[in-house]
């Protein structure tokens, strides 16, 4: 007796969520087994030109079999060792966030501790200089990662920016390939059984029908589908996370291309920077509680690093979550509708479809399916959305009244446990299902001058002069090292250029 | 300068010289008596160890690693054996069997975890058995141990394994470790535990022979009595005896019998279960029992009635309240080991919640005035593993198919919520929920759940894209190089031999001793 699968799935939205969800649904059901469509609306609202991918997208290389370098020339792309964050603590302050370690133990003690204690004794070596990733990041250094685990270059990972509308094409095309049908409508009615609520089916707008067994919202802020389907609808977290709003601009750049975005803080809420070949992708994220959108643009206009490539698009955000991420026979995949601080939309979606695999439904739906499904997306979710707070959080800024409020808001109990931890022993509380490790929050917590009153009693164990040399041997070796590394414009030039004409397509 | 607070920890108390003090003083003295700190362990002369024949999980390696001991010198000096895993015996009735393997099913590169493929064959009529595909399991039955498989290979089986020990030389092993990296021992019974008027925190230790040691960290590990943590600290007790209540055991080591096992077995009894745990030297036995559904005599007389060779020694009485302190870790004194709580040994976890407490501490090592938020991460950490540990071990009292008063009251009680969505979530699907704090990965859910008899409603609907003949041959290839590789490895009896080498223990006592 075969259980009675999911014989077909209707995915909503034609944005890169939609379809890398396409691509590794088609590439992981046979066709004969699962179908798969996407109805990719013609009157779509407006998209980011850049999209970010954070180093788990390897694993999504690896699963569709994409060649990187012919991945990175047909988007554009630039190779992302992280992101530097500007003025986010105190006006001048600089840092970066990157895909690596920063240090590595010494006697079993984890390295922050030796470095605090140096700092104590009045060291004052930053700490980015025991990045591999940082280091290589500031200098726009960039080669992959090698296999040698004695070498410091072994010690970090990368991930990619993309042009995103020639990202939509290429998992595009290659869900197409692999028997996923598009249909070029917008969704003009849902309807519903009576019975029980779920989607029996969807009318188009050339007045067809269409039916799937399950489907996926990726529709993000217009929640095409969910909106009819979810009862607790969508939590509204903009007392944690303000933009709400962004505007964006493309910027024909000639400067030197840096393997890193920049997220620099403004008054009303932050700027990205986002190298790409041939351009970069700028926008302004801000809080529509305290900025007209006017006022943004002129804000994002008044330090443009460049000449303008078109018209700005204007974007909206929901900061927050859907209180159920899948209800009855609808998931939603949010994405590109996310907070976009810590780059994160791809990497949920990836998740969320590698979730739905292992819990892949009947279509007599599984209750059981949709809980596990909900718990471990919502602890995800809100380890992700604790570190985007933190940025907010821990800003000593009181040049706005934007920046007075994030200092002063209060915040979700993790991240205060979280906090108190830190600030005492400089410690991470980890919890459930974390996608940023310790590192990351430090490489935050440091960064925005956020230092703990002690560090751990047994970084007290060596000598401090033999702390001191360890320390010394390794940001030189590290330094060294990154020396040999051709720069990020090298090395892009010399394995993934972008075609001429493809640059100004 | 190598105290810039002020504040730094520079003497600890350890109280109790069992495997837990022992465990704790080796570990502490090697990280941190070079730091300059001193460790003092204060073991009364009177008390003698508890613990008999001790079976642990794969994790001790760690342990072992971390103390840099070389593990051919440490199975010699404690008469120990190697454990592949456990044998269940009798708890879905007479005769019944499974094994709880020591490493996964298959091979750890499938894309569907490879029971979900076992389960669809089985459906459609396939009579072989899940445990043919584990190393460990096939291994175990031949009595044979596999050596590391050869990575690489796609087939390559994942293979683990633990020791079985005499507790008390273990403890003795510990303790030159110990006092060789610089702790100091006190043979001395502790008359008063003097508290700080201020905080209540601990000062010092009054010892029976007028010496008072001060410490500014102490750690319990004086047994159930909780000398420090309860009954100076009065730390409370969570008592969990609804769940689990067995609350008594007697233990008898009796003479060795051929062959030697790999693995410790576990056989339900009609008030509890009894262990058998295979020594160098001599085999561990004990009842674990309800003192409501049995008398300490007839515990006894059962256990007696049902060992492999002539009894060593007379039956020892245990009690014990199944639960733990409220907190592990109060003001500045550690729980660890029975002082911290007691959870039956039916999944040999008795050491490794002692280690688990160690690596804890050194990761949350504290100051003087101990934090509280540094005792609340800990204390969060540790009593989530603990309770994970709890839940695994209900499940097997839970899904029993037994009929007796005890069996057919636990196979009717009301379990913690984390165990029922776990069991809730497999019999949907067959899939293993997993949280944060599991020590017990799927493979070990897997084993428990279907050896006692919770059977999935589907398997994973996945594994249909497959073909059933390629799925079915390629299963059989599996069980065939899993057969090859467990009947070419050593027996038991040899491989010790062979890593036992350099021994003063005669050969000859390691197959009949």
């Amino acid at each position: 007796m075969t259980p009675e699968h999911v014989r077909s799935i209707a995915i909503a939205g034609g944005g890169p969520e939609a379809w890398l969800a396409a691509a590794s649904l088609a590439r992981l059901l046979k066709s004969s087994f699962c179908d798969v469509c996407v109805i990719d609306s013609p009157s779509r609202t407006a998209e980011r030109f850049g999209e970010t991918a954070l180093p788990s997208f390897h694993r999504l290389n690896g699963l569709l079999g994409i060649d990187e370098s012919d991945l990175i020339q047909k988007t554009r792309g630039t190779f992302r060792l992280g992101a530097q964050f500007a003025d986010w603590g105190r006006m001048g302050d600089r840092y970066f966030h990157t895909f690596g370690p920063l240090g590595a133990k010494l006697d079993a003690v984890p390295f922050q501790h030796y470095w605090f204690k140096l700092r104590q004794a009045g060291d004052d070596t930053h700490i980015e200089c025991y990045s591999t990733a940082t280091v290589a990041a500031k200098m726009h250094r960039f080669a992959h990662p090698t296999s040698d685990r004695q070498s410091v270059l072994s010690f970090y990972s990368y991930g990619y920016h993309f042009h995103a509308g020639l990202l939509t094409a290429y998992l595009m095309e290659y869900a197409q390939a692999h028997g996923v049908r598009r249909i070029d409508r917008n969704v003009v009615d849902v309807s519903l059984r009576s019975a029980d609520g779920f989607v029996d089916g969807l009318r188009l707008d050339d007045g067809s029908q269409l039916r799937a067994d399950l489907y996926i919202d990726c529709t993000g802020i217009e929640s095409t589908l969910a909106r009819h389907v979810l009862e607790e609808g969508y939590r509204d977290e903009r007392h944690w996370l303000p933009c709400d709003r962004a505007v964006t601009l493309l910027c024909k750049e000639a400067t030197d291309l840096a393997p890193c975005a920049e997220s620099t803080a403004l008054p009303c809420g932050w700027r990205w920077r986002t190298p790409l070949q041939g351009c970069m992708d700028v926008g302004y994220a801000y809080s529509s509680a305290h900025l007209g959108d006017d006022q943004a643009v002129s804000a994002l206009l008044a330090q443009f690093p460049g000449a303008a490539l078109g018209e700005p698009r204007f974007l909206r955000f929901l900061p927050g979550r859907p209180a159920k991420f899948w209800e009855k026979n609808c998931l939603v995949l949010p994405g590109g509708d996310l907070e976009p601080l810590e780059s994160t939309g791809l990497h949920l979606v990836q998740t969320g479809i590698a979730r739905l695999l292992t819990l892949f439904p009947a279509r007599r739906y599984s209750p059981n399916d949709i809980e596990e499904y909900n718990r471990l997306t919502g602890m995800e979710y809100e380890r992700i959305r604790d570190l985007q707070i933190l940025h907010f959080k821990a800003t000593q800024r009181s040049d706005s009244p934007f920046w007075e409020q994030c200092r002063d808001m209060a915040i979700p109990d993790t991240l205060r446990a979280k906090i108190e931890l830190y600030s005492q022993c400089g410690r991470i509380a980890m919890f459930e299902e974390e996608h940023f490790l310790e590192d990351s929050w430090l490489a935050v917590f440091i960064g925005q001058n956020c230092l703990p009153r002690d560090y751990d009693p047994l970084a007290d164990v060596l000598e401090i002069d033999d702390v001191k040399a360890a320390l010394l041997r390794m940001r030189s070796m590290i330094r060294e090292s990154v020396e040999t590394l051709p720069t990020h414009a090298q090395f892009v030039e010399a394995h993934c250029s972008a075609t001429p004409s493809q640059v100004h397509a | 300068m190598r105290d810039p607070s002020g504040n730094r920890i520079r003497d600890i108390a350890v109280v109790g010289g069992g495997t837990a003090g022992w465990m704790a003083a080796a570990i502490l003295a090697r990280r941190l008596i070079p730091g300059g700190v001193t460790v003092r362990v204060i073991e009364s002369p009177e008390i003698g160890i508890i613990g008999v024949g001790e079976a642990t999980i794969p994790p001790i390696r760690l342990f072992n690693k971390a103390l840099g001991i070389d593990e051919d010198e440490f199975l010699r000096k404690t008469r120990g054996t190697i454990k592949l895993g456990i044998e269940f015996k009798d708890w879905q009735g007479p005769g019944h069997r499974y094994f709880h393997p020591f490493g996964v099913y298959g091979s750890n590169s499938e894309q569907v975890s490879i029971h979900q493929e076992w389960l669809k064959l089985r459906e459609l009529g396939d009579k072989s058995s899940l445990e043919e595909f584990s190393l460990n399991s096939v291994a175990a039955r031949l009595g044979r141990i596999p050596g590391a498989s050869a990575s690489g290979d796609p087939l390559a089986p994942v293979f683990g394994y633990a020791f079985h020990f005499d507790a008390g030389l273990y403890a003795e092993y510990l303790r030159g470790y110990a006092l060789a990296h610089g702790a100091l021992r006190l043979e001395r019974r502790i008359v008063e535990v003097d508290l700080r008027s201020e905080d209540g925190f601990i000062r010092a230790l009054q010892l029976d022979d007028g010496q008072r040691v001060e410490a500014d960290l102490f750690i319990d590990c004086s047994g159930f009595r909780g000398l420090l943590i309860e009954q100076a600290l009065k730390t409370g007790y969570e008592d969990w005896s609804h769940w689990l209540p067995c609350d008594r055991a007697v233990a008898v080591p009796c003479d060795s019998a051929s062959p030697l096992t790999p693995f410790t077995r576990s056989t339900a009894r009609i008030a509890g279960w009894q262990w058998r745990i295979p020594l160098q030297h001599r085999i561990g036995n004990g009842y674990v029992y309800c003192s409501r559904f049995i008398s300490d005599d007839e515990a006894a007389a059962m256990l007696l009635a049902n060992l492999d060779g002539k009894p060593q020694a007379e039956p020892r009485f245990l009690r014990f309240s199944t639960g733990r302190r409220k907190k592990f870790w109060n003001k500045n004194c550690i729980a660890l080991g029975l002082a911290g709580g007691f959870l039956e040994p039916l999944e040999s976890t008795s050491i490794h919640l002692i280690q688990k407490g160690l690596t804890h501490l050194l990761n949350f090592f504290p100051d003087r005035n101990c934090a509280p938020v540094v005792e609340e991460e800990f204390n969060r950490i540790a009593i989530n593993e603990y309770e994970r540990i709890r839940d695994f071990i209900i499940l097997h009292y839970k899904a029993n198919a037994r009929d007796a008063p005890l069996w057919n009251d636990c196979r009717n009680m009301t379990i913690p919520d984390e165990l029922a969505y776990k069991i809730r979530q497999f019999r949907s699907s067959g899939r293993v929920v997993k949280y944060g704090g599991d020590l017990f990965a799927a493979t070990s859910w897997i084993a428990v759940l279907l050896g006692q008899d919770v059977w999935p409603e589907r398997y994973d609907r996945l594994v249909d894209q497959r073909d059933a003949a390629a799925m079915r041959a390629h299963l059989q290839q599996l069980r065939s190089f899993i057969g090859a590789a467990a009947n070419a490895a050593p027996l038991h009896e040899e491989y010790l031999a062979r890593r036992c080498q350099d021994s003063s223990v005669p050969q000859a006592g390691i197959v009949h001793g």
